[in-house]
């Protein structure tokens, strides 16, 4: 990676983050930065925490009503746990991908549409065509897909429901785009695509990603994080914690020895 | 990331240890498979049995439903011939259109002369060959064609449900004796009964009609269904994606699936106290009746409801919570399309239910004899299986065949019912 001499924009912020579950602790005191135009990824063994303190980020822990969040996570500087943040502003501008594709039951049009439609981004029809077939385009899906934009997105194959869910997700605009294993579900040549559209995403959105490959976190991300047992082990460059980790735990965990 | 941190699988230079292969062909081998066969044909047997023997049993259910009711639309007719010109009845042509002319027609002694006419035909006893209706079809007659009255004419009227019961095979061996000398004659004919359908209750078994407890019926289903459909799929929607889960709606859950277990002449009873009782709403109405049956029906909504809401798979709800979707737009965007389907199939069982449903109606005042048929929800009114309740308890042998016609009826509503839901679920299903 090289490291250029613009300053990185903070776009999120992580300050003493801890998560219960009523009375199980699942995260413990983390404390984690994103930057504007970086790709962060999160490593660690399973029910180490790292989803569920990706879904902090954007407040999906919201949905689980036992669950409770200290400490303080900002976005642009705003606390997204203040009283006076909209949540589902929040979730339009802090979007999700998440591990199984799960398209609506609807047409691939209307997947994609969606989020626009309910934002109101988009006044007239033309609009919004214009927003699918760029969030589509992005995606790496429209040449396939182009021909049956009514077909239902669940006919897809897994790994273009997936990239359906990011041209989903990309509909809104959003600022930063989080990734909870977007390719576990997948097969290496879908899973390769969607690294490579990753790597084509990098500097229009700030992204963090969740991942059990530790080649892709990798080949992916600038940025990665190691969590283990609900704890922030070690966070760092990539090219860091792959070659030189600082944490005997990182490097234990990395080359296989538990996890 | 560097090759060497990529672990190597363990490899030992260990002889790998020889699999004895295991004998398929010893005779406990044999036995064991030949019983699981055995087993799987017996159970194949049983399934089919089981099929077969309730599809014969409703088979038989509809067979002789069919073929008991199917004379209910049929009615016995006798060619009467009257001389209207001679009996020279007292009325102005002026008066045969429009309204007054039932009244006209009855005034002046329409019914007497066609009396009159039957015993000059069939002798003294004439009169009661005819049904209490059969002057009606002269009066109708008139009205269509005012000529009438100045000539002789035969007419087909409906005789008597003694007559009708002995035409069809089932009569008394007086009533037989009377009929076999009027088809000497060629005096009987057949036709179809249009009474049956267009008029309500009577006391004579040849002029009842189903029209007054099937629009009963109707109008009973839709308050029913106006009521108990929002109701319960909002109650099921807010228990299910909106309520704590705490001891409040464990409470309120049980109560709900209690509440779909009591008999319904309970809620007949309550609908008596309450709807009668403290609101003073009208006896016998459509719309005391469809509240009760709402009462009745809304937890079995609920409960389908719920089950359904529930089997749509939560990532959907992720999904659009993900991109920013409020809960009331999960909901009404995504969960309430999704489990519709569901929610439709707990309605056609609810409102079948109710379709069907006497007890509760019973408390309510709704068995109350209703010769015309409710022109609104505050009229009395009857409804189908309580018409066929009644008519079933009548001691003249001609409501038996007019007690089958109905459930006749009352099965074609249930099935017409039944289409219009699984049409409106196969329209929504959607796979995911």
């Amino acid at each position: 990676m090289t490291k250029s001499l613009k300053m990185p924009i903070l776009k999120m912020t992580a300050r003493n983050v801890s998560v219960a579950y009523g009375s199980k602790i699942a995260i413990n005191n983390v404390s984690i930065d994103v930057d504007q135009d970086e790709v962060v990824a999160f490593i660690g063994p399973s029910g180490c925490g790292k989803s569920t303190f990706l879904r902090t980020l954007n407040r999906m822990n919201d949905t689980v009503a036992s669950a409770r969040v200290t400490g303080e996570i900002k976005l642009d500087g705003q606390d997204i746990y203040s009283p006076d943040m909209d949540v589902v502003q929040l979730r339009a501008r802090v979007g999700m991908v998440f591990q199984k594709p799960n398209p609506f039951p609807k047409s691939i049009y209307e997947n994609v549409a969606y989020g626009p439609r309910i934002h109101g981004l988009a006044g007239a029809k033309a609009d919004l065509d214009r927003i699918v077939e760029k969030s589509l385009r992005r995606a790496g899906l429209w040449d396939e897909v182009k021909d049956r934009l009514s077909d239902s997105g669940t006919a897809l194959s897994g790994g273009q429901q997936q990239r359906l869910c990011i041209a989903r997700a990309i509909a809104v605009d959003p600022e930063v785009i989080l990734m909870d294993e977007p390719c576990s579900a997948l097969d290496p040549i879908a899973t390769a695509k969607i690294e490579e559209l990753i790597h084509e995403l990098r500097g229009r959105y700030a992204m963090v990603i969740v991942t059990h490959n530790m080649q892709q976190a990798a080949r992916v991300s600038q940025k990665t994080a190691f969590f283990h047992l609900g704890s922030l082990v070690e966070y760092g460059n990539t090219s860091d914690i792959f070659t030189n980790p600082r944490e005997e735990r990182t490097k234990d965990y990395i080359t296989g020895r538990y996890g | 990331m560097s090759d060497t941190l990529v672990p190597q699988i363990p490899t030992t230079n260990a002889e790998p240890v020889r699999r004895v292969p295991t004998d398929w062909t010893t005779q406990a081998m044999q036995s064991r498979i030949r019983r699981r066969y055995a087993s799987e044909r017996r159970f194949r047997f049983a399934g089919l049995a089981a099929v077969w023997l309730s599809a014969a049993f409703l088979a038989y259910l509809l067979i002789t439903m069919v073929m008991q009711g199917a004379s209910g639309f049929v009615e016995t007719r006798v060619s009467l011939p009257v001389d209207l010109a001679a009996a020279k009845l007292p009325i102005e042509p002026a008066r045969l259109v429009g309204r007054g002319a039932d009244l006209a027609l009855a005034g002046a002694g329409l019914e007497g002369t066609v009396l009159a006419a039957a015993s000059a035909k069939y002798g003294k006893d004439g009169a009661n060959l005819l049904s209490d209706g059969a002057w009606a079809v002269v009066r109708d007659a008139i009205k269509a064609d005012p000529s009438l009255l100045q000539r002789k004419a035969v007419f087909e009227v409906p005789v008597s449900s003694p007559i009708d019961v002995a035409a069809k095979g089932n009569g008394t061996p007086d009533a037989e004796a009377v009929v076999a000398r009027l088809k000497a004659s060629g005096a009987l004919s057949r036709g179809f009964n249009a009474g049956f359908l267009t008029s309500a209750d009577s006391t004579d078994a040849t002029r009842v009609g189903i029209w007054g407890a099937f629009k009963g019926s109707l109008l009973t289903m839709v308050v029913t269904l106006l009521l108990a459909f929002p109701i319960g799929v909002l109650s099921a929607l807010y228990l299910e994606e909106y309520a704590p889960k705490n001891r409040w709606t464990d409470l309120i859950e049980v109560s709900i699936n209690n509440l779909a277990a009591v008999p319904s002449i309970i809620f007949g009873l309550l609908g008596l106290a309450v709807f009668l009782g403290t609101f003073g709403m009208p006896r016998s109405a459509p719309i005391v009746g469809g509240l009760t049956l709402a009462l009745m029906t809304m937890p079995v909504i609920v409960i389908a409801g719920r089950n359904a809401i529930k089997s749509v798979p939560p990532s959907i709800r992720d999904a659009a919570l993900g991109i920013g979707a409020s809960p009331v737009q999960v909901v009404f965007h995504h969960v309430l399309p999704l489990a519709l389907p569901g929610i439709l199939t707990g309605t056609i069982i609810g409102m079948a239910r109710a379709l069907g449903e006497t007890a509760p109606l019973l408390m309510i005042g709704m068995r109350a004899f209703i010769a015309a048929p409710p022109s609104g929800l505050k009229d009395p009114a009857t409804v189908l299986p309580v018409q066929i309740f009644l008519w079933s308890d009548q001691v003249s042998r001609g409501f038996v065949e007019k007690t089958s016609a109905a459930i006749i009826v009352l099965l074609v509503f249930l099935l017409a019912m039944n289409g219009v839901a699984i049409y409106l679920r196969n329209r929504f299903e959607t796979r995911w």
